[in-house]
């Protein structure tokens, strides 16, 4: 702290003779040990956010290092933030946990406070995944990203990320499969790494929310020959799944409160899950080649092969 | 003001941080672990615990540390020790030991006027002629993405203003935004009923609801006070007094199929996000052994413990709710888990299976 100090107090470059003088005997006395605990101050600072300059002497003082910091390089600038602008951050960092403690950290150098009373609405947002920060300034700076993703390895130009339903995805550009895809964050396996920022440019029509396919438009998405099937949902049920898939789902109402409904189930696995949560309160009606694969489901698993 | 006692003389100060080493008891931050453990909702931020501190901070965390607190301190210029330290999830030992390393940094030849004047006087912390360290640090990458993740998810909520001073924050924030923040989204579920459960929390009037319960594949019309309205994992859930079972419950605001008010206001009572009572009844836990199929279930259910075998199949401890919604589970699954105790449910797979098979014998399509 009083290499900073006088680094920034002296306003012009110093070398390490002169800052050792400087000093005094807060640097040992060997010009070894003086070296190493130098260089490891100015790291440490580094490591804070703190650059510190240098730049090598010619002339008479030739191969001498000098050492500077700017301060503009790393003090925030005045935002001039109103009391009701910090006031309002101060209620989302509150109000919002991503299970990381730097939003507390961002509002504090915004001159605000956490609050610490009790809230009566949070939400939260996970980010607690080993690989998280490594990945979210790989998106921030577009860096290209590598890592082993269903026992692959990927190499893949992160255009943007998605949180939904408590997952992180990545969208991106892989080249492996020359082609946009999307990965979940926690199906990473092992560590990532990242390049050099400014790797790529993300492409100007890019929406994250578009790129990550819904529960819906996943049903939709496989490779089998029927794409939809009519399923009846008992009348308890039937609200939910009048909301998750819209009224043009809906074939007709029944009498008794349940209800015929026309779901996508072109991805039979999918289908299959999303008809199971409701265990025997829906039932396929048609057609009957998907009807039979649930029933054969069923049937093996019945005989508890 | 009373006469000021400096906390040390800066013209002794003679040491620097990087080598001055403390140890010292660690003080392990408020944890904001929850007993979800049992929940069952998608468990990707199951763990979303602030990592506990560990082992004694080095005298680098604690120089970044200062270089957050003293602008804070001087935009103030004086706050109580008491809370200062809270604010900063530090004791007070903690603090005072902080700032009094702060106040021996200066510049040779440490003379009284030093760049850094802080100091502790009658319980308060008091910071004057900012010279040095008086503007905060830029923020971090880290920093800007947490920001502005949790100002769009905040924009999202319910009663936002659009046009209000989060906004306006933001807008402010933006030309710090390196380019990609733009692509990182947040997108909370929409949920009928989030607003006026949280006009309800804040009221504290009761509200009388149809809910859909899974577990036991019923509806149930209660009466309940709200007290808390949450996001986790995709779900918008309600802390809850419920009148119907006289116990405090949490609901998924998803199954409930209609909300009124009664006009009957309960005093207000606030409840912390570790004091969620997520279920009121013990648990049972069950043992799975699952196969490589059906994978996603390790991945899709927060679970008690899990062994990896050999063959590549996994033993899972997994708490469950009720017998139906292990038999949900096992349905879906198919035959890539087994329940490998209690005994009571080993049948279980083939039990719910046949109940569903029925369906489809004896209708005629």
């Amino acid at each position: 702290m009083n290499l900073l100090a006088l680094l920034v107090d002296r306003a012009k470059p110093l070398t390490l003779r002169q800052v050792r003088q400087e000093l005094g005997k807060q640097y040992p006395d060997s010009d070894e040990a003086a070296r190493a605990a130098f260089e490891r101050d100015k790291a440490a600072l580094r490591e804070m956010g703190i650059p510190i300059e240098t730049k090598t002497l010619g002339g008479d003082a030739a191969g001498e290092v000098t050492y500077w910091v700017n301060r503009s390089n790393y003090e925030l600038s005045d935002l001039r933030l109103t009391d009701e602008e910090r006031e309002a951050l101060q209620l989302a960092v509150a109000t919002v946990h991503l299970g990381a403690q730097h939003g507390e950290e961002a509002l504090w150098k915004l001159g605000g406070e956490r609050i610490l009373g009790k809230a009566s609405m949070s939400v939260n947002i996970g980010l607690v995944d080993a690989n998280m920060s490594a990945i979210t300034d790989a998106v921030m700076k577009r860096k290209t990203l590598n890592f082993d993703y269903k026992g692959e390895k990927r190499q893949v130009d992160p255009y943007g990320m998605l949180s939904r339903n408590g997952f992180w995805y990545i969208i991106g550009f892989d080249h492996l499969r020359r082609d946009k895809r999307v990965f979940r964050v926690d199906r990473i396996e092992g560590s990532v790494l990242a390049g050099e920022a400014r790797a790529f440019k993300t492409p100007v029509d890019f929406d994250v929310s578009a790129a990550v396919p819904t529960e819906k438009q996943m049903l939709a998405a496989g490779d089998g020959e029927v794409t939809t099937a009519v399923v009846l949902v008992d009348a308890p049920l039937a609200p939910g799944v009048r909301r998750e898939f819209g009224e043009s789902a809906v074939i007709r109402d029944r009498e008794d409160g349940s209800v015929e409904f026309s779901i996508p189930c072109a991805n039979l696995d999918g289908f299959r899950l999303w008809l199971f949560a409701m265990v025997d309160s829906a039932e396929v009606l048609e057609p009957q080649s998907v009807r039979d694969h649930v029933v054969q489901w069923l049937e093996s698993l019945a005989a508890g092969k | 003001m009373a006469a000021k006692k400096r906390t040390a003389k800066k013209n002794t100060a003679k040491k620097t941080v990087a080598k001055k080493t403390v140890a010292k008891k660690t003080v392990a931050k408020k944890s904001v672990t929850k007993k979800r453990s049992s929940k069952p909702a998608k468990k990707s931020a199951a763990n979303s615990a602030r990592p506990a501190r560990r082992g004694p901070r080095s005298a680098a965390q604690r120089v970044s540390g200062l270089l957050v607190m003293l602008p804070w301190i001087m935009q103030r210029q004086r706050v109580k020790i008491s809370t200062m330290a809270r604010q900063f999830n530090l004791s007070e030992a903690e603090l005072v030991e902080d700032l009094q390393m702060a106040a021996v940094c200066g510049v040779p030849p440490y003379t009284p006027d030093a760049l850094i004047d802080v100091y502790m006087d009658d319980g308060m912390v008091i910071a004057e002629v900012p010279l040095v360290f008086s503007r905060p640090l830029k923020l971090s990458t880290a920093e800007l993405f947490a920001v502005s993740v949790m100002a769009q998810t905040a924009m999202q909520l319910p009663g936002a203003n659009k046009k209000g001073p989060l906004a306006s924050a933001l807008a402010k924030l933006s030309p710090l935004m390196p380019a990609g923040a733009e692509t990182i989204k947040v997108q909370l579920p929409k949920t009928r009923f989030v607003k006026e459960l949280l006009v309800a929390v804040e009221t504290g009037e009761r509200q009388e609801i149809e809910y859909f319960s899974p577990a036991t594949s019923k509806r149930t019309a209660r009466t309940i006070t709200p007290r808390k309205v949450f996001e986790d994992a995709g779900r918008w859930y309600v802390a809850a007094d419920d009148h119907l079972s006289g116990e405090d419950r949490v609901f998924r605001v998803d199954r409930i199929e209609k909300l009124a008010g009664v006009q009957i206001f309960d005093q207000l009572r606030e409840v912390r996000d570790d004091e969620l009572p997520w279920f009121s009844e013990s648990l049972q836990q069950v043992t799975l052994r699952v196969q490589k199929q059906a994978r996603w279930i390790v991945e899709s259910y927060p679970y008690v413990s899990r062994v990896d075998n050999k063959d590549g199949s996994v033993d899972l401890i997994i708490s469950i709710t009720s017998k139906h919604w292990l038999g949900r589970l096992l349905l879906r699954a198919g035959n890539g888990v087994k329940v490998v105790k209690p005994a009571e449910h080993k049948q279980l797979a083939s039990e719910t299976a046949r109940s569903v098979l029925a369906r489809y014998q004896t209708t005629v399509s």
